[in-house]
């Protein structure tokens, strides 16, 4: 089944006299979990935003195509309607806390509240996001004290707690070291794999390559291509549209080592060690 | 985290009291001396809302705040003493001016009122925390976008002073003259100001969509993680009172 379908989308932002997306057009399956990727200003937070009902309903300006989320056609519903079936987190976890709450129980239940949830799956889904990203130590504490990884972790969890089919998110490890950004993906994967639709904005390239499926790469609001990992990294014009490959795509480029049986280099860690042993034998 | 609000933990039976009961004792305490407008019955409420003042362990808490009124009324009393247009009884001589009693009498309502007023509303705003009383409002059928922007107030202004001070400690890293004269601070002042405005509505742009994301608009019924706050005695205490308002109006009508 198609989770989200995007239809020659184009949008303008109000006193913008540039197109921030342009004639966009791709697919998703429920479960799949893609990547964004692209220089900055490429149009991969408006896409994201453009998921979710923000683009157009929060901005207004100019917009053409069609996006359905879950069957849901994003201009003629509500951004409250759209929020039961796709939750986003956004890239700083500062604004993100309500700042109506005193502590990060209550903060990761305010959504909940607003939806209308009974009391008891409230503090269930709330103490089940609290041990899924591990914050369970300050869940007392106020928002506002945290460091800014705990909050975005707790931003992920206040989202991941609405329980939606489809999760965007918006550079979500921005303000994490490498360990705690490792232990975000792995909760985004299990998500994933229980299968939720995963739309992941992001710059870690080696990042991308491990987790996603598919990777949607945009340059200028144009979509240059829709398509697995090793296919999009492997592509020869990448740097032109602003992307670095991962680093052991360029280690087997340099040495021209390609993944066995295939026409493309390696982009994670493992497949790299697989291709260069491959070779040396 | 500093906080700005005037509530202070303790642990008393005042602070069980949910906040609709101390919302109507402030109603209470502010109708009966006006039904009844006799010293006795002023002191009397005055002394009430005192009383629990203290049984709440927060009355060293209002010294400050009753500093501030008494500041205020000092006036009312000078000018009431001296120039209230029925004054005639003179009380005493100070030089040319004279203090008239019936000045004085007026002066001693209208402090005892402003008492009344202050002291009922200290019990409310020190022994309830601002989100539980929002949160009781809103559950009163309050909009739950009203009570939002009462309780955020309390954690954003002192968001928006950290980063200002932030932002000064940056600028003073950079060289600029923060401390010294009027006028130096004053120009310190002015750079800041641009920063620290800009930047909180970008914020406020950012905090919209993301309460707009977590269902802040949602027409669902609101639910609530926490159970009403009752207190055992709420009703009794919330119809004595109701029994009392209409007894001092039978009282000032018949008698």
């Amino acid at each position: 089944m198609k989770k989200i379908i995007v239809e020659g989308l184009k949008y303008k932002y109000p006193l913008s006299d540039t197109l921030a997306l342009a004639d966009l057009s791709f697919e998703v399956s429920e479960g799949e979990f893609i990547g964004i990727i692209g220089e900055n200003s490429a149009g991969k937070s408006t896409l994201c935003q453009a998921l979710v009902g923000l683009v157009p309903h929060f901005y207004k300006g100019a917009y053409g195509g069609k996006v359905f989320v879950d069957g849901l056609e994003v201009k003629s519903h509500s951004i409250a309607e759209i929020a039961l079936k796709v939750g986003m987190v956004f890239q700083n976890p500062f604004t993100q806390v309500t700042g109506s709450k005193m502590s990060v129980y209550e903060e990761i239940a305010f959504g909940l509240e607003n939806i209308g949830l009974p009391r008891l799956e409230i503090i269930e889904r709330t103490n089940y996001v609290l041990n899924l990203l591990k914050i369970e130590k300050v869940k007392d504490h106020n928002p506002f004290d945290l460091s800014g990884g705990q909050m975005q972790r707790m931003a992920i969890a206040s989202i991941i707690a609405m329980k939606p089919d489809i999760l965007v998110l918006d550079e979500p490890t921005s303000q994490l070291d490498p360990a705690g950004s490792e232990e975000v993906f792995s909760a985004i994967q299990k998500l994933s794999k229980q299968g939720i639709t995963v739309i992941l904005a992001e710059h870690k390239m080696e990042k991308v390559a491990r987790y996603c499926d598919r990777v949607l790469l945009l340059n200028n609001g144009k979509s240059v291509d829709f398509d697995s990992p090793e296919k999009v990294f492997s592509r020869k014009d990448l740097e032109d549209h602003g992307v670095v490959a991962p680093v052991y795509t360029r280690v087997c480029k340099a040495l021209g080592v390609k993944m066995a049986a295939s026409d493309y280099y390696p982009v994670t860690l493992e497949d790299a060690e697989r291709a260069l042993r491959g070779r040396m034998e | 985290m500093k906080s700005i609000s005037l509530y202070v933990e303790r642990d008393s039976f005042i602070h069980e009291v949910d906040p609709i009961t101390k919302m109507i004792y402030i109603l209470f305490a502010l109708l009966i001396p006006i039904i009844l407008p006799s010293f006795t019955i002023s002191f009397l409420c005055l002394g009430i809302s005192l009383l629990l003042l203290v049984m709440a362990k927060v009355i060293r808490k209002t010294v400050p705040v009753f500093s501030f009124v008494f500041l205020v009324l000092i006036t009312v009393v000078i000018i009431q003493g001296l120039f209230k247009p029925e004054n005639e009884t003179v009380l005493f001589q100070m030089g040319p001016l004279a203090m008239y009693k019936e000045g004085l009498l007026y002066a001693l309502t209208i402090t005892l009122r402003v008492m009344n007023i202050v002291s009922s509303f200290m019990i409310l705003v020190l022994t309830t925390k601002p989100s539980d009383l929002v949160e009781a409002l809103v559950r009163k059928g309050m909009s739950p976008r009203i009570g939002y922007v009462i309780v955020s107030v309390f954690q954003i202004i002192p968001e928006m002073m950290s980063s200002m001070g932030t932002i000064t400690d940056a600028q003073r890293a950079r060289g600029m003259e923060t401390e010294g004269n009027v006028i130096v601070r004053i120009k310190a002042f002015v750079p800041l100001l641009g920063p620290v405005i800009l930047g909180s509505l970008i914020n406020t742009k950012e905090r919209a969509m993301a309460l707009e994301v977590r269902g802040f608009n949602s027409r669902a019924p609101k639910t609530y993680l926490y159970e009403e706050k009752t207190y055992t005695h709420g009703r009794l205490v919330q119809s004595v009172m109701l029994l009392l308002v209409v007894g001092a109006i039978v009282w000032r009508i018949f008698a």
